[in-house]
């Protein structure tokens, strides 16, 4: 099964964001910061779809995204930013990393699981 | 809620004669007057009432003597306060000692409190805060606190300012707030208590809820309204102000104290959450202080739709379009 990676520094949002997905059925995997988000995929090609932060400490949620596609020319993981910002230029940076969804917080289930439904379809 | 804004002041006047008079000032003016007996007038001022203002009488004292020295105890006590002195026949401090004078703010006098009207806007409403903004963090904040505490019923007291800057609870967050028309902070404060209790209620987890988690409860609730309040008043990051200065923040451990540089008021919320089913309670103050700039005339509001129906509505259509 496709695993689900969710990037925040925020552990309230982490833990309500995993064990929703998981009561789900879906496989889910957890990291704190872009950094830490990053490694992840490059050691485990199971991960499918990343949900992540966009404001992150040591690596903020975008820059993850552009160094997934340039370092691994990855196209195969999908994002979806969950987050608070939704400032067209963050978007529109978010579009030209490849971003697929921009979901603004507070986090709702429906939203998440509706986008993995239409990105698995 | 109302759009008018309050602010609370200790009046420290015991004269019979006058107390209608400055009561129904107070209600003119947004002002809510509070009293306080003698022997508890320290302790009071010690603690986190969220003053705007002191209205001293000239013999609240018992003696000239008493009556300066308990001026120049609260003035030590709380330096940040205005005090504000009724007098019986002349609204100046001229003939006032010289080393009581500086305690003082300004004076008046019962009988003509035109004078008291202009001291309250310059020290207690002397920025302005558009309504729009005001009722508008109000929503965000309500949402917010709704989508953290789900189980919990959130009631907010009338927005007020305060002038005293004493630390409530044990936690507090800060994060910055930068545009075009503002720089400064907003604060959250709270005790750690009630919150480990709710947490332990409706998330429990094995061991029980440890000060960590209030800690990060405290930064996703901070975290939620900065980016709504920047969605909504801010926009694009690019328009916001360049400007590079900044202010030390000095925090006194000791007499929980905070200082942000500048003695301008600082608009305050009261959040009050009750779990309906305990009767518990959290208290969560919100402090916005714009300490590095303030120009509401360029204030503006980036989209006029409701902070809760736009939320709502990234939920029917999260993937990005390709075009």
């Amino acid at each position: 099964m496709a695993k689900i990676l969710v990037v925040d520094d925020s552990s309230t949002v982490r833990d309500e964001v995993a064990n929703f997905l998981k009561t789900n059925g879906l496989d889910v995997a957890t990291a704190v910061d872009g950094k830490d988000g990053l490694s992840k995929v490059k050691a485990d090609p199971g991960i499918k779809l990343v949900i992540s932060d966009v404001n992150m400490p040591n690596m903020d949620g975008l820059t993850m995204v552009e160094k997934i596609r340039g370092e691994l020319g990855n196209a195969s993981v999908h994002v979806i930013m969950l987050t608070t910002e939704s400032s067209p230029s963050m978007k529109e940076r978010g579009k030209a990393a490849g971003i697929k969804g921009w979901i603004v917080k507070p986090f709702k289930g429906d939203a998440v699981l509706e986008s993995f439904r239409k990105l698995a379809a | 809620m109302t759009d008018r804004l309050v602010s609370k002041v200790l009046v420290l006047d015991n004269h019979p004669e006058h107390q209608d008079a400055i009561k129904r000032f107070c209600d003119e003016h947004g002002l809510v007057p509070l009293k306080v007996r003698k022997n508890r007038l320290m302790s009071v001022l010690r603690s986190n009432i969220d003053l705007g203002a002191i209205m001293y009488a000239d013999d609240y004292g018992a003696s000239a003597e008493e009556n300066a020295e308990i001026a120049l105890r609260i003035h030590t006590v709380r330096p940040e306060l205005p005090i504000i002195l009724r007098r019986e026949t002349v609204a100046t401090l001229d003939d006032v000692n010289e080393s009581l004078r500086r305690v003082f703010c300004a004076a008046y006098t019962a009988s003509d409190m035109s004078s008291l009207s202009k001291v309250i806007d310059e020290y207690i409403f002397s920025l302005v805060y558009p309504n729009a903004l005001v009722r508008g963090i109000s929503e965000i904040t309500e949402s917010v606190l709704a989508s953290q505490f789900k189980n919990l019923t959130t009631r907010w007291d009338t927005p007020y300012i305060v002038r005293d800057r004493v630390i409530f609870g044990e936690v507090f967050s800060l994060i910055p707030l930068e545009s075009a028309w503002c720089r400064g902070y907003m604060m959250l404060q709270t005790e750690e208590q009630p919150i480990l209790e709710s947490l332990d209620a409706y998330s429990p987890r094995e061991g029980g809820a440890s000060f960590r988690a209030v800690n990060n409860l405290l930064g996703e609730v901070t975290n939620l309204i900065w980016g709504a309040f920047k969605n909504r008043y801010v926009g694009d990051a690019a328009n916001a102000s360049s400007s590079q200065i900044q202010v030390p923040l000095i925090i006194n451990h000791k007499h929980r104290y905070i200082s942000f540089g500048t003695e301008n008021p600082q608009l305050c919320f009261l959040y009050t959450l009750t779990d309906e089913n305990t009767g518990n309670t959290i208290r969560l103050y919100q402090r916005f202080i714009f300490n590095l700039s303030w120009s509401p005339e360029d204030f503006k509001e980036i989209v006029n739709l409701s902070w809760s129906s736009r939320a709502s509505s990234n939920c029917s259509n999260p993937l990005l379009k390709d075009d």
